[in-house]
């Protein structure tokens, strides 16, 4: 049985058909990335999967378990963990309370939980400026902590919304072995990414979203040479 | 928490000690008036200032725990010392279904919403003259008569009055202190600072919202009972008025949101400018309070007791 | 039949009214993203600058509205110069405080300079109303609705053929698109918070002749002012329109076909009601 399951999910925003009879799987322990031109629903996905948003129709499944309807909450207690394409800290707050917050969540006493905090900080790379406001820290850094939120969270499964988004070439690679230790961990993972050369390296598998709908889905090297793809993001005269 | 023990004990023992030592009932009415206000401010506080929902209708529980108090002992010949509570949990109850329908909604519309909330309140304690006799209200004409410590209470002094204030008082405050080390205390916090990213990492940000709430209305409640207790008369225009909901935001604000004794500190100003200020203008005072809301926010927004430990806190870490 | 054509006669009428108080606030949302708590004092201010201005100096209140609105205006003006456009940059509920802080003073020095009496306007034409096909209107009411139609449309005019108009819907539109624009955004927002006080300031001398005034009806006018732009949408003009008209006439309906006490909670009703179900408005200019 896949770890997360998703099946014929739908929503609309007003008459647009954001996510269309969408169906996909992930397996226990894979990377899959999910690509896309902008706009073919790819954080709506995400919204749905951990409750920011409700589908018209359709199953989302983690372990077999459904979990529509409920609120991100309680869908990130159930184990699926996600971050923000814009990133959204508790900005006034140091990093390690930033995190601590999330690692309440698996760790009711404080102490507990500004220990598990700060290991998971240390995982990231921030073990050195726990005590740094999380509005000051620099984009990178505010995209490792937002890691470090989601990972304090004890997640079954994390969704990384657009992660290397602005970064460098070398930041760019950096996130991409923290994706893979992450992995390493027990953690599986599934990632929106626009940039091509990041998800060609870490992910297993691609999924291509088109205008809500999936239009591929397979091992990176193929599915970026198939027709559909290519005609949608590059028009249909391409290929 | 064990840095702030010895203060506290000290303002405890203070507190105990001004009836004994100050004899002149005028002084002892303005102190009942100061814990009162306290309790207040405190009930604000944990809702507009820990949890940062600032609410324009808070009368309306004050007001719930008035009518309760004043009916139960009135009508069902309860103690007022039973109603106080019972009011504060009555202003719980009926804050669990105000919050239902105002925590939908953030920032200024959460507000509007409570002010609307707060209107509906005041117009049904008008109208629905069966349970709250309308705008004609409840008088108490006589306290019952109680036997502590072997000698009969005087209801005619401040004393009793003066005691039962204090007792909310350090209630309210430590109930304030509970909250902000708990852990409740820091979902709160995360709440204020981003509420998106707070669902995202398993805070279950209504229920948190709704406990903080019914929290803030119990002590709301019992401040409410406490007024029925001590002025003995109850009406819709003494305790649902839009004017008390202000009264209270002002307290917290201009004491310090988000503290643990600006509640008190806000009291002890509020009080000393109405008390300043009530031989020349009569409700006259209301017109420094906005004043001061409006310095306040310009000059100092994290209030008077904010901005104090913000300068103990630099000095100690200059020192 | 007759007394639901009279209900609705009245509550468009004053739902008129209601629309001009709530394009003022709706106005300043819009440009400045503040609700500006002290707008029901605003409307105060109008209503007593009638009533003393026929007092001291036998003005007709309509006639008066030509001094108050530019009064108005130029202290709506400097109260954004001055005073609040220091604190906006601290926070939507920052301002909401700041505004309720000036709501509370205005009030309560009004109240102390004025005394908490009710005061009327004695009209000679306004004791007997016309009846056209039957239905009574009182004609200060029916003037006021006039008035407010014209200036309203003048509104119109403004914000849609001026330059000055077409910059002031272009930063509500998108504030940050506007400077880039090289619209002068501090111009834009002193000017709107001039025109949002003059139109408080002209629905309170246009409804001080058939109501009865005292210092503090802002706390009244206030909540249903929010009702009204609240069905409309926050910041939208044509919703503040046709939500004044309809809190106005549910108001009238509610009054005679509910309960005669409890009309002031209608709009309460609603304004919850609206809030929860349908947040950016029944005409969706969205928050």
């Amino acid at each position: 049985m896949a770890l997360l399951e998703v099946q014929g999910l739908t929503r609309h925003f007003g008459g647009v058909s954001a996510v269309s009879d969408l169906s996909f799987s992930v397996n226990e322990g894979e990377i899959v990335g999910l690509i896309g031109p902008n706009g073919s629903g790819k954080t709506t996905v995400f919204n749905l999967v951990t409750g920011f948003l409700r589908p018209l129709s359709g199953a989302i499944r983690l372990d077999g378990q459904s979990v529509v309807g409920m609120r991100p909450h309680a869908v990130a207690r159930r184990g699926i963990a996600r971050t923000f394409q814009i990133v959204q800290p508790f900005p006034g707050l140091s990093a390690l309370e930033n995190v601590t917050l999330a690692a309440f969540l698996r760790h009711p006493a404080r102490r507990d939980a500004e220990a598990a905090a700060a290991l998971v900080l240390g995982r990231v790379g921030l073990g050195d400026r726990k005590k740094e406001i999380a509005s000051r820290l620099t984009l990178m850094d505010q995209k490792r902590l937002e890691v470090a939120k989601a990972l304090a969270t004890r997640p079954r499964l994390l969704l990384l919304d657009e992660p290397m988004g602005g970064l460098n070439a070398t930041e760019v690679d950096d996130a991409s072995d923290l994706v893979r230790q992450i992995r390493a961990s027990g953690v599986t993972v599934v990632l929106v990414e626009h940039v091509m050369k990041a998800i060609m390296r870490i992910s297993d598998r691609v999924v291509v979203m088109n205008q809500g709908e999936k239009i591929a889905e397979g091992r990176p090297e193929r599915v970026v040479e198939e027709p559909a793809v290519l005609a949608a993001y590059f028009g249909k005269h391409v290929a | 928490m064990k840095r702030a023990l010895l203060p506290a004990f000290l303002g405890v023992a203070v507190l105990a000690a001004i009836p004994f030592a100050i004899r002149n009932s005028f002084f002892l009415h303005v102190c009942i008036l100061v814990l009162m206000w306290t309790v207040l401010g405190a009930a604000w506080n944990v809702l507009g200032g820990f949890a940062g929902q600032v609410s324009f209708g808070h009368a309306a529980l004050f007001a719930v725990g008035a009518y309760t108090t004043i009916i139960l002992y009135l009508k069902g010949g309860l103690a007022p010392w039973w109603g106080i509570p019972l009011g504060g949990l009555a202003a719980a109850l009926v804050s669990l279904p105000i919050g239902f329908l105002c925590f939908r909604l953030r920032g200024p519309y959460f507000s509007l919403a409570t002010l609307a909330v707060a209107e509906i309140i005041k117009l049904v304690a008008l109208n629905w003259e069966s349970l709250t006799a309308g705008s004609v209200g409840y008088l108490i004409t006589s306290l019952p008569p109680v036997r502590l410590f072997g000698l009969n209470v005087n209801w005619e002094s401040k004393t009793p009055f003066y005691a039962a204030a204090g007792a909310l008082s350090v209630v309210a405050l430590l109930a304030t202190g509970w909250l902000r080390g708990s852990r409740l205390g820091a979902y709160l916090v995360a709440i204020r600072e981003n509420e998106d990213a707070a669902e995202a990492v398993g805070i279950d940000t209504v229920r948190a919202k709704v406990v903080t709430l019914a929290l803030s209305a119990f002590l709301a409640g019992m401040g409410g009972g406490f007024y029925a207790f001590y002025f003995r008369y109850v009406d819709p225009d003494a305790v649902a008025g839009i004017g008390l909901s202000m009264e209270m935001v002002f307290i917290a604000v201009v004491g310090g949101l988000g503290t643990v004794g600006g509640p008190l500190i806000g009291a002890v100003f509020l009080t000393a400018v109405a008390e300043a200020v009530r031989g020349r203008f009569q409700t006259g005072h209301l017109i420094f309070y906005g004043l001061f809301m409006m310095l306040v926010i310009r000059f100092m927004p994290e209030g008077i007791w904010g901005r104090v430990r913000r300068l103990t806190a630099r000095a100690a870490a200059g020192a | 039949m007759e007394t639901l054509a009279q209900s609705l006669v009245s509550g468009v009428l004053t739902g008129a009214l209601y629309a001009m108080i709530g394009i003022g606030l709706t106005v300043v949302f819009g440009v400045m993203r503040i609700i500006n708590l002290a707008h029901g004092e605003m409307v105060m201010l109008g209503m007593f600058g009638a009533y003393w201005g026929q007092r001291l100096w036998r003005l007709d209140p309509f006639v008066s509205l030509l001094v108050w609105a530019p009064l108005m205006f130029v202290f709506g003006a400097l109260l954004y110069r001055f005073l609040l456009r220091k604190i906006i940059p601290g926070g939507e509920l920052n301002s909401l405080l700041y505004t309720a802080g000036l709501s509370l003073l205005v009030a309560n020095l009004a109240l102390f300079a004025w005394t908490g009496d009710y005061r009327t306007i004695a009209l000679s034409y306004g004791v007997t109303p016309v009846r056209p096909f039957g239905i009574a209107i009182a004609i200060p009411l029916a003037v006021a609705f006039v008035l407010a139609i014209l200036i309203t449309l003048a509104l119109g005019l403004f914000l849609s053929r001026t330059d000055l108009g077409r910059a002031i819907r272009a930063t509500s539109q998108n504030s940050e698109a506007a400077v880039l624009m090289g619209i002068d955004v501090e111009r834009v927002a002193i000017v709107t918070f001039g025109l949002g006080t003059a139109l408080a300031g002209a629905a309170g001398v246009l409804l001080a002749p058939s109501l009865y005034l005292y210092p503090t009806v802002g706390e009244l006018l206030i909540v249903k002012c929010f009702v009204v732009v609240v069905l409309g949408g926050l910041g939208s003009v044509p919703g503040a329109i046709a939500g004044g008209i309809l809190l106005g006439v549910a108001e009238s309906l509610g009054a005679v076909y509910v309960s005669g006490a409890y009309k002031d909670g209608i709009g309460f009703v609603l304004f919850l009601a609206v809030l929860l179900y349908r947040p950016s408005g029944l005409f969706g200019a969205g928050k």
